[in-house]
């Protein structure tokens, strides 16, 4: 055979006469993206993504079929040739109706696969679950107790009747999979560097878990007497208690993990000195100070921070609270500190909150339980001053407040109701009203306008070399724990990157999301969200036993699978999304009218959606070429064109050899096995 | 056609054309053209059997079928309006003449009225560009047209009916 | 005395089968009459030409049926003057006589049924010629002499690809005519064929001769049904008289020719689309290469060229392609046939020498612009063309300077507009048009021209944002970079022709909410002037809305919220009062 020389993106290359542009550059190792190409069937050159530009040709050529020429210089990557194929993803995402993922992932901040695990525990695979939920999680059993679930706020399911359960779930699994045959990830080969972790909270055990898998040396600091941060000593037993945060914190340990306790930066080291002994280090120090509602009396006796008194109460130090307990603020914090306060045997616990029941931050679950034990709303109000005797508290003077306009969030601002005020007896004022930054040790670090350390969003970087932070510590402050976490994941790739010598920064992924109304989900049948069994109220004001029983395995398997699986089957092996993430696209510039389609099943044992079809017509040619069926056909033509299996009744069953070629070749999620 | 859905056509119509044309290779578009003639339209029946007796499958003649303009999967008005798209004719006012038509006959393109009387079908361009704008009723073709002289051609053939 | 009434397309559209069927019925001699093709005055369609016993020409323009009789009478008497009201005025005869014809040298002459109406003006001599001493290659030379080029769109030259599939390996060839005139607008080779069928099939034969092809096809347009039945009788009387069919005149040269009717779609006149089509297949283009000088129809070698190529072959042949080659410019030989239409004049078909300006032929053949209007823009070249303005009217008729405004020659369709034309809402036609036949193969196409028109569609109809303009720039060069066949890599052409010449118009819509044509619906507003109004309520009585009240004798107002702005109002006015704004 013939050969000839072409340049390719700089490589000479010698190849065959005949052999074609994408072939010869795949031989060579560049590999240009294609959507339509097969080496299966015939040459189609429908999705004009391997376009290439080769050196004194006008136009763009098709690599798939154009062939090499002697002395061809072939650019495969040029900013013309990244255009047309950043225009032609474009449009192709503009007519590509589906969700690469589901809501309930989109939505975590940490990006677990909750679809994933779902269906792993629908299906009684608890430990796959959790191998799945620990790619992003590493406290999975802990999270699931207390976290938020924006990924429930999310679930589509709600438009049918109510969410999945998807955190308790996560807890179930988690349970299970600490009672034996635990799961453990593989730990990479060592690299031989080492990472210092300031702060054992969710977000440095996080960074810890993920850094020791690839095979770094890691270290946690951390200024308490346990591991667990604000798991431990800000959240209370009953919610979660310490004997599940303490396994998860084993487990990560028996990674080989160092883990220094009662260490304080700046006291018992200095910062400067981790920085030398580290070839990086992480800032997660959280966020331990509580703020202060200011008026007058608030330097009284019995005045506290929520977190102070959360601490204390987990570091079992003695405290009086007296019987009358005041508790300002509306998240979840001040709920937590009511409802200790209760525990703690106070017979009248108030909640003073400047909102109506509809604003409040706190949890729905929460706020119910809440009632359920007793605590007294006082909602539209907010303290005007503490009142006391002797240096101590013995009331609170409430000013009453009502809604005002809506503020730039959309949240009605409480405005005073002038001249009217309200008198309540307390013994003590628990001000639980949000968490500040103690940088106290941190000195050299760069802070926000509001005192939070700086950080980059994306490499996680501060102003110091190797010093990366993460968490409630920075930017914009406390929040809750998965988004600690989340950040704490993605900045461990950043970091191992930095620590293999690459610049690797965080960037959003590009997916495809579904616009949906309730309307579509009407033929669904209404199946009730599993109920948490609980603690009676009696048993549970009187001890810090954990109010959840947890799912028994059916309820779990069975609220599992009330999932609708919103999410691409073929996420991880979707062509298009892959591509659209190379080249940064924006589709919503050309939002236009899309092709709408029902999912059919026609095809007995493959189930077709033709709106995340891109018409490249690979299932129509394998079906006919390699198949040798001609089952599916093209129907219409232009913008209106679609792909069909065109039979009537059970014809289909005739024909249909059921092979799943088609599927196999398909480059996006249109077509799915069942 | 086992427990097919669709029209029960006289399928004996056929068997001249498929007789001259199926061993042909490439003949699917003019089988389908003498077939259209036959019946007036493509009965879902005709494309079943046009498959079965040519050895292709349905999608394949229906995605011939769709392609073109021509083909028509419904039965059409006695009289078929087509009204001509061309540039020319837009020039001169060709969208006026299909507002008239839709407020005459209240039907919009590849629509027929109830009555079955009328199909309106936008089409490529006529060729007849001098006279435009232009539409073809059937075999005959009306050029120069205004809204008046529009409203008057179909009031015509709606009285002779 | 011969009397031949037009028979065209356009001819009978006008009503002159009408006037065939009253001439019958008042000639004396009835076998005087007879029927011809298409002149290409549109414009002055029914028309009768009579050829006295001197054979003078009396040429009867916008002949209606209740003028036969008074012709019967003239004819009988040999006096014309009778009719001198319905003879073409000598400015109209200009129309023509500006004209070189050489693709249309037997239109509207001859009678296209009658194919010893076609020997008689040295009809078949050509390929006489070729059959009795001139090899293949000397044909393929002869023609690249002439520089013929494909007269379809592209523009390439001829002999090349005549040469290419000669050069192509195969016993089995094939020459196929493209016959799917698609571009709105143009209709020159529907008359060609309507008007002197053998032209083409004379053509054909020297083409399928010099490649070595023994089967002729000719892919026509379903929207042609005259077309093609003048093509089938006239191969019929073809095959008859022995230049069809086995040993034609006598020599080795078999060739064979048959008639495929397309069934509608614009994209099958791209080459590639039209042998998928030709093989009853979807007509979605292929990829090219290879390229069907290599594989074409079944694969074999296959040559296509249009109508219009075809019918300048035999005059080359019989007049030399040097002489063919006198005419027209560097790049751009013999002469061109125009469908000149829109708000023109005289519109109809123009054939004039390459070389000559769009001015000449739309002000000197095409007499100007309609009802005394003002010239604004000539869109040449269809859904691939562009929109060229005033100021490039000098422009010259050549392949290459036509490409270099941004429109392009294309088959010829030139429609002519004026101030009443919105330039945004005329790209949206187009592509609109190509939308609808888009194939829907590629991802540029189905989809990008798609979202051209949602962009176009939403200027015109007042909800345009910054920043549209340049986003229709962006996915035009895009589309036209990613297009796999020539309808998807052309159809930016209307949208980057009219932003590049008419960009204020774009931005009279998205900026100022405002349709400088008053074309734009959703951006007039009616009004009625208070100075004309007299209070008659006629306005108001025909709103179809009630948005139009007052009292009568005092002035009327448009309620503008209620207003649909349908325009019945100020057609009823008779006082001019009804404004638009």
């Amino acid at each position: 055979m013939e050969k000839i020389k072409l340049i390719i993106d700089g490589k000479e290359i010698e190849a065959e006469k005949g052999t074609t542009i994408l072939r010869c550059a795949k031989d060579n190792g560049i590999e240009i993206p294609t959507l339509c190409y097969h080496e299966n069937v015939a040459l189609y050159g429908a999705c004009g993504i391997c376009t290439v530009e080769a050196e004194g040709m006008p136009k763009l050529l098709r690599a798939c079929s154009q062939k090499v020429q002697e002395g061809m210089v072939i650019h495969t990557d040029s900013e013309r040739v990244k255009k047309s194929r950043k225009i032609a993803l474009e449009l192709l995402m503009s007519d590509h109706t589906g969700d690469c993922l589901g809501p309930c992932r989109l939505n975590c901040p940490a990006g677990t696969d909750c679809q994933g695990y779902i269906k792993l525990i629908a299906e009684g695979k608890f430990r796959e679950a959790v191998e799945l939920i620990k790619e992003k999680l590493p406290l999975p059993a802990s999270i699931g107790r207390v976290c938020p679930h924006p990924c429930e706020t999310a679930c589509r399911r709600q438009m049918v009747e109510e969410p999945i359960s998807i955190a308790y779930l996560k807890a179930f699994a988690a349970d299970k999979d600490l009672e034996e045959n635990t799961f453990l990830p593989e730990i990479g080969g060592n690299t031989g560097k080492k990472v210092a972790i300031i702060g054992g909270g969710p977000a440095g055990l996080t960074a810890a878990y993920f850094l020791r898998i690839k095979g770094h040396s890691v270290t946690i600091f951390d200024a308490m007497p346990q591991m667990g941060g604000m798991l431990r000593y800000g959240i209370p037993e009953y919610r979660l208690p310490k004997k599940v945060l303490d396994k998860e914190i084993a487990l990560i340990e028996s990674l080989g993990i160092e883990m220094k306790n009662n260490v304080k930066i700046g006291k018992d080291i200095s910062f400067g000195q981790l920085r030398n002994d580290f070839d990086a280090v992480v800032v997660a120090i959280g966020a331990w100070n509580s703020l202060s509602v200011r008026c007058k009396g608030d330097n009284l006796d019995g005045v506290m921070g929520g977190i102070d008194f959360l601490q204390k109460v987990a570091l079992k130090e003695n405290i009086e609270i007296g019987k009358k307990v005041a508790v300002v603020g509306g998240g979840n914090t001040a709920m937590d500190a009511a409802r200790t306060a209760r525990r703690l045997g106070a017979e009248e616990v108030y909640v003073i909150y400047r909102r109506t029941k509809n604003e409040m931050p706190a949890e729905e679950i929460e706020i119910e339980e809440a009632e359920e034990e007793g605590i007294i709303f006082k909602f539209l109000t907010n303290p005007d001053e503490i009142t006391g005797n002797n240096g101590k508290v013995n009331g609170i003077k409430l000013q009453v407040m009502e809604l005002g306009e809506p503020d730039s969030s959309g949240r009605r601002s409480p405005v005073a109701v002038e001249g009217k005020f309200e008198n309540i007896e307390v013994d003590s004022v628990i001000m639980a009203i949000g968490q500040k930054v103690n940088v106290a040790g941190f000195e050299d670090i760069e802070l926000n306008s509001k005192g939070i350390i700086s950080a980059d969003e994306r490499t996680f970087r501060t102003n110091i070399e190797n010093v990366f932070a993460v968490g409630d510590a920075t930017n914009r402050g406390a929040s809750i724990a998965i988004a600690a976490i989340g950040e704490a994941e993605k900045a461990s790739k950043v970091i191992d990157g930095y620590l293999l010598g690459m610049e690797i920064p965080y960037r959003k992924p590009f997916v495809s999301e579904k616009e949906v109304t309730p309307e579509m989900f009407a033929e669904k049948e209404k199946l009730p969200r599993a109920k948490m069994p609980v603690r009676s109220v009696e048993e549970r004001i009187k001890s810090f036993d954990e109010v959840n029983l947890g799912f028994r395995e059916e309820d779990a398997v069975r609220e599992a699978s009330r999932c609708l699986e919103c999410g691409c089957h073929d996420y991880k092996e979707c062509k298009l999304i892959e591509y659209a993430n190379w080249y940064d696209i924006h589709p919503e510039r050309f939002k236009g009218e899309k092709n709408v389609h029902e999912t059919e099943r026609k095809l007995v044992s493959i189930e077709r959606n033709n709106e995340k079809c891109i018409l490249c017509s690979l299932c129509v040619r394998t079906c006919d070429e390699v198949v040798k069926k001609g089952i599916l056909g093209l129907v219409g033509r232009g913008f209106r064109t679609t792909i069909k299996p065109e039979f009537e009744g059970n014809e289909i069953l005739n024909f249909c050899k059921e092979c799943g070629k088609c599927a196999e070749v398909c480059p996006t999620g249109a077509l799915k096995i069942l | 056609m086992s427990n097919c859905n669709c029209p029960k056509s006289d399928l004996t119509l056929l068997e001249d054309v498929l007789g001259k044309y199926k061993n042909i290779p490439g003949s699917l578009i003019t089988i389908l053209q003498k077939a259209q003639e036959i019946y007036g339209y493509l009965p879902t029946d005709v494309i079943y059997h046009i498959a079965k007796e040519t050895n292709t499958t349905p999608a394949k003649v229906l995605g011939v079928a769709t392609f073109y303009t021509q083909f028509r999967f419904k039965p059409v008005g006695k009289y078929l309006i087509m009204l001509c798209q061309g540039t020319a004719c837009h020039v001169n006012g060709s969208e006026m003449i299909e507002k008239t038509i839709k407020e005459e006959l209240g039907i919009s393109d590849g629509e027929t009225t109830d009555d079955g009387l009328f199909t309106l079908k936008n089409v490529a361009c006529l060729g007849c560009c001098s006279l435009s704008p232009v539409m073809m009723i059937n075999e005959e073709t009306y050029g120069s047209l205004t809204p008046e002289k529009v409203r008057k051609i179909l009031s015509e053939l709606k009285e002779a009916e | 005395m011969k009397i031949a009434v037009g028979q065209g397309s356009c001819g009978i559209a006008a009503g002159s089968m009408k006037v065939y069927n009253e001439l019958e019925k008042f000639l004396e001699d009835k076998s005087s009459l007879t029927i011809t093709g298409c002149i290409g005055m549109c414009f002055l369609e029914p028309v009768v030409d009579i050829y006295d016993d001197e054979d003078k020409l009396h040429r009867l323009v916008k002949v209606k049926p209740e003028d036969c009789e008074l012709i019967a009478r003239a004819v009988k008497e040999n006096n014309f003057s009778l009719i001198e009201n319905i003879t073409i005025s000598r400015e109209d005869e200009e129309f023509l006589e500006k004209q070189t014809r050489i693709a249309l040298r037997n239109c509207g002459k001859i009678n296209p049924e009658i194919i010893d109406d076609y020997i008689k003006n040295g009809g078949y001599e050509a390929i006489k010629k070729v059959l009795a001493g001139m090899s293949p290659e000397d044909v393929i030379e002869e023609i690249k002499v002439s520089g013929l080029a494909g007269r379809g769109g592209a523009g390439f030259p001829t002999w090349f690809k005549w040469n290419a599939a000669r050069n192509s390996k195969g016993e089995e060839k094939y020459l196929i005519c493209n016959a799917d005139e698609g571009d709105p607008g143009a209709f020159m080779d529907r008359a060609i064929i309507e008007s002197d069928p053998h032209t083409l099939i004379e053509g054909m034969l020297i083409g399928a001769y010099a490649i070595g092809a023994k089967e002729c096809i000719v892919y026509v347009r379903a929207e042609y049904p005259l077309a093609i039945i003048r093509l089938e009788n006239a191969i019929k009387q073809a095959e008859e008289k022995g230049f069809i069919g086995k040993n034609i005149l006598g020599t080795d040269f078999t060739c064979t020719f048959r008639i495929k009717a397309g069934a509608g779609a614009f994209v099958c006149g791209e080459e590639t689309a039209l042998i998928e089509s030709l093989e009853g297949e979807r007509g979605m283009p292929r990829l090219k290469p290879p390229f069907p000088a290599e594989a074409g129809y079944w694969l074999k070698p296959s040559n296509i060229n249009n109508v219009e190529t075809f019918a300048n072959v035999a005059w080359i042949i019989l007049n030399s392609g040097e002489k063919f080659s006198t005419m027209g410019t560097e790049n751009s030989k013999g002469t061109k046939v125009f469908a000149l239409t829109g708000k023109i004049r005289r519109g109809g078909l123009v054939e004039i020498p390459m070389g000559k300006t769009l001015r000449d032929v739309i002000f000197d053949i095409g007499g100007g612009i309609k009802n005394n209007g003002k010239f604004k823009a000539v869109q040449l070249g269809g859904p691939s063309g562009g929109c060229i303005p005033e100021e490039y009217l000098d422009t010259v008729i050549d392949y290459k300077e036509l490409s270099a405004t941004g429109a392009i020659m294309g088959s010829g369709g030139m429609v002519v507009m004026d101030e009443n034309t919105c330039m945004v809402n005329m790209a949206k036609f187009f592509l609109d048009f190509t939308t609808k036949e888009s194939c829907g193969k590629c991802v540029h196409c189905r989809i990008g021209t798609k979202r051209m028109y949602e962009i176009l569609e939403r200027i015109v109809s007042g909800n345009g944002k910054e920043g549209d303009i340049e986003l229709l720039e962006e996915l035009c060069m895009g589309i036209k970079d990613g297009a796999l066949c020539g309808l998807g890599q052309t159809a930016p052409n209307p949208v980057l022709t009219t932003i590049k010449y008419f960009r204020d118009e774009y931005v009279a819509h998205i900026t100022d909410k405002r349709c400088p044509a008053k074309e734009c619906t959703a951006l007039l507003k009616y009004t009625i002037n208070e100075d004309k109004c007299v209070g008659c309520s006629l306005c108001s009585k025909k709103c179809p809305v009630n948005a139009i009240s007052g009292e009568i004798k005092k002035h009327f107002t448009i309620d503008t919220e209620k207003c649909i702005k349908c325009g019945q109002c100020q057609s009823v006015c008779r006082f001019g009062a009804v404004e638009i704004n």
